[in-house]
């Protein structure tokens, strides 16, 4: 079928289109109402089959929160095990049977400890211990570590405590290797100076401290 | 002749190590490892009533527990141990001290402090003690006998003593703020005039008695002098300008009038200089001069008003500001010298009024009118811009300012009805309300 307003004119022979589209507004071929697909047929509620009765079998208990890793690890610490830091109480040489190595001097770090002082000058005086600790944590300022860094090793800084309680020889023995919380770290342990002097009922002239910094966001 | 030198040779080589390893042991030192990462703990303390020696110190002992129980527990860094733990035998001197019976629950303390008082005709003593529970044997971390006169004024300052002696030592040797005093406005004798009371509320007292108006006190870093801003009239003329206040000398001290509105002087850390707002040339701009009003030069030029300034009192080397040049009063932190001016960026809109620097320059306190409500304080970490709520809906709270253990804000708020001074931990915790009477507003801590 063609359609043109010179349809009426029949001495002019129109040319036919090339190819007849079909129209798109108008489909004729079929009813004015289209017919609905065939519906699905209802499933069958009470066709469910009975499950086969197994023995049950315990399934694994869902984890919702993330436990406490304390909780999670059952292995008790071995005896001889050197506590690392759980921000409890201070550890302390027990007695003055410390071992020495090598020839490194009084501010090396770790386990190293002379023999002719008291050696006990933790669990003397360790009201004081727990005082350094509190004031360098109060000011160990996390802010101003790199926003990237999400968790560090652990650092570990040396100093000594005079008698009037100033912060002498500040060094980082153990380093996190992030810059940012070495240096805060370091600022920490100097923003502390000076520290409460040393008690009076300590008879050495200063003390060294080797103090652990971990961090994590 | 050569094995026997040879011989000798390693002898004195023997004998010089020997002499060496005994040096380096004699000079090997105490030493101990601790470390942080989980927080900071409290310590946990007990302190039971102060034994009253003599009659007459029986009043007194009461004032003097009570004053050092609230300071002690105040502290932020104490954790109190509530006394129906207690076991029954209190002690009064180390001797008498069971560690055993306190470390013990219920009570589970860590250390006690516990003391005698004396009073008699030569005045009132008291005996402190501050012992580790766990180290009875030890001698204790605090024994210290403190004198005064037999009153209730000095029994309470003998507790601020004790107090701040005790805090010291168990948050290592940052003094305690016990001993601290605030001066604000009150108007309650008529007149807006300074006044000065202990960090606690006591001992109120007015120290100007100007009959015109005082406002925005501030101390001196040596709390020997107040810099407030004053309406003196001078011939004929009352106008508004900078005052100092001593202390020691009990008078006004002399400081240069300056032309226009003066006002919101602030200290310099090292207390050489005041930096004010002064409209001398018209604009309110900020300037800074010497104490004696000398070398007065501007530190600000933009256009609008800008006041309120503070000095970082770590470094003074930094400023932080209000100004209104970008149409509403907000922060701005420059260089002391007034270069490098940066707009402090809030994540909202609305009025930024009254900074007050901490003391150890990290943290920013100020009020802010957000769009949504009421001036309440906040408080603003300068390096990662970080931002903590310290009061809401709670009327107006304005005018912080930091106690210098950084650890206590004082403010004004209307929260009872009418403007009064209070004081909080600096996380918003533990409000306390100090002033009752009339209208009390812009409190200052002092410095010591």
């Amino acid at each position: 079928m063609t359609v043109g307003i010179t349809s009426s004119v029949p001495a002019i022979p129109l040319p036919h289109p090339e190819v007849e589209t079909p129209s798109r507004v108008v489909d004729n071929t079929d009813g004015l109402f289209k017919s609905e697909p065939m519906p699905l047929p209802k499933p069958d509620l009470e066709a469910v089959p009975i499950p086969k009765f197994e023995k049950e079998k315990k399934k694994p208990p869902k984890i919702t929160s993330r436990p406490s890793k304390l909780l999670e690890n059952p292995t008790p610490p071995p005896p001889n095990a050197v506590p690392y830091g759980n921000g409890g109480r201070p550890t302390v040489p027990v007695s003055a049977s410390t071992f020495t190595m090598g020839n490194t001097g009084a501010t090396s770090a770790g386990l190293i400890a002379g023999g002719a002082g008291q050696g006990d000058f933790g669990s003397r005086f360790s009201w004081y211990v727990e005082a350094v600790q509190r004031r360098v944590s109060s000011n160990w300022i996390q802010s101003a570590i790199d926003p990237n860094v999400g968790y560090a090793p652990r650092v570990t800084v040396t100093f000594t405590i005079l008698r009037n309680g100033s912060v002498t020889n500040v060094q980082i023995t153990q380093s996190s290797n992030v810059p940012s919380v070495d240096t805060s770290a370091v600022r920490a342990v100097e923003a502390s100076s000076p520290l409460q002097p040393l008690p009076p009922a300590y008879s050495g002239s200063n003390v060294n401290v080797e103090f652990y910094f971990d961090y994590h966001r | 002749m050569k094995p026997k030198t040879a011989v000798a040779g390693i002898l004195a080589v023997v004998v010089a190590l020997a002499t060496l390893s005994t040096a380096q042991s004699a000079r090997a030192q105490d030493w101990f490892k601790t470390g942080t990462g989980l927080g900071v703990s409290k310590a946990r303390l007990a302190v039971p009533d102060d034994a009253a020696r003599t009659t007459a110190a029986q009043p007194l002992a009461k004032t003097f527990h009570d004053v050092l129980w609230a300071d002690l527990e105040y502290s932020g860094i104490i954790d109190m141990v509530s006394p129906s733990f207690y076991p029954l035998s209190v002690p009064s001197q180390p001797s008498e001290l069971n560690g055993q019976a306190w470390a013990a629950a219920p009570a589970n303390a860590y250390m006690v402090a516990y003391g005698n008082l004396t009073a008699d005709a030569s005045g009132l003593a008291f005996a402190g003690y501050l012992s580790d529970v766990h180290n009875p044997s030890a001698p204790p971390a605090l024994q210290k006998i403190y004198r005064a006169s037999a009153t209730d004024a000095d029994a309470r300052k003998l507790a601020h003593e004790f107090a701040d002696d005790i805090v010291a030592l168990l948050s290592g040797g940052q003094p305690g703020i016990a001993q601290t005093q605030i001066t604000y406005v009150s108007a309650r004798n008529g007149n807006k005039e300074i006044w000065v009371m202990d960090y606690d509320g006591a001992n109120q007292h007015q120290v100007t008695h100007l009959r015109s108006i005082s406002l925005t006190p501030r101390w001196s870093p040596d709390a020997t002098r107040i810099a407030f801003t004053c309406y003196v009239p001078y011939r004929g003329i009352t106008s508004a300008q900078i005052c100092i206040y001593s202390m020691p000398l009990g008078r006004l001290t002399a400081f240069p009038r300056f032309r226009g509105t003066n006002s919101s002087p602030a200290w310099s850390p090292d207390g050489s200089q005041i930096a004010f707002m002064s409209s001398e040339n018209g604009d309110p701009e900020i300037y800074v001069a010497n104490t004696d009003g000398s070398h007065m030069h501007r530190i600000t030029f933009a256009a609008g008003v800008n006041t309120s300034p503070t000095w970082n009192p770590k470094t003074g080397q930094q400023m932080v500001f209000v100004s209104d040049r970008g149409g509403v009063p907000v922060l701005y932190l420059s260089n002391s010298d007034g270069s490098n001016v940066q707009k402090l960026d809030l994540p909202d809109m609305g009025y930024v009024i009254d900074p007050a620097w901490s003391p150890n320059g990290q943290l920013l306190a100020f009020s802010w009118q957000r769009p949504s409500g009421n001036y309440d304080i906040y408080v603003m970490d300068i390096v990662t811009k970080q931002l903590v709520e310290l009061t809401r809906d709670e009327g107006r709270n304005e005018r912080p300012s930091w106690a210098p253990d950084g650890r206590h804000l004082t403010f004004e708020s209307t929260r009872t009805g009418t403007r009064q001074i209070w004081t909080m931990l600096a996380d918003g915790s533990e409000p306390r309300q100090l002033t009752f009477e009339g209208q009390s507003e812009s409190p200052n801590w002092s410095p010591k």
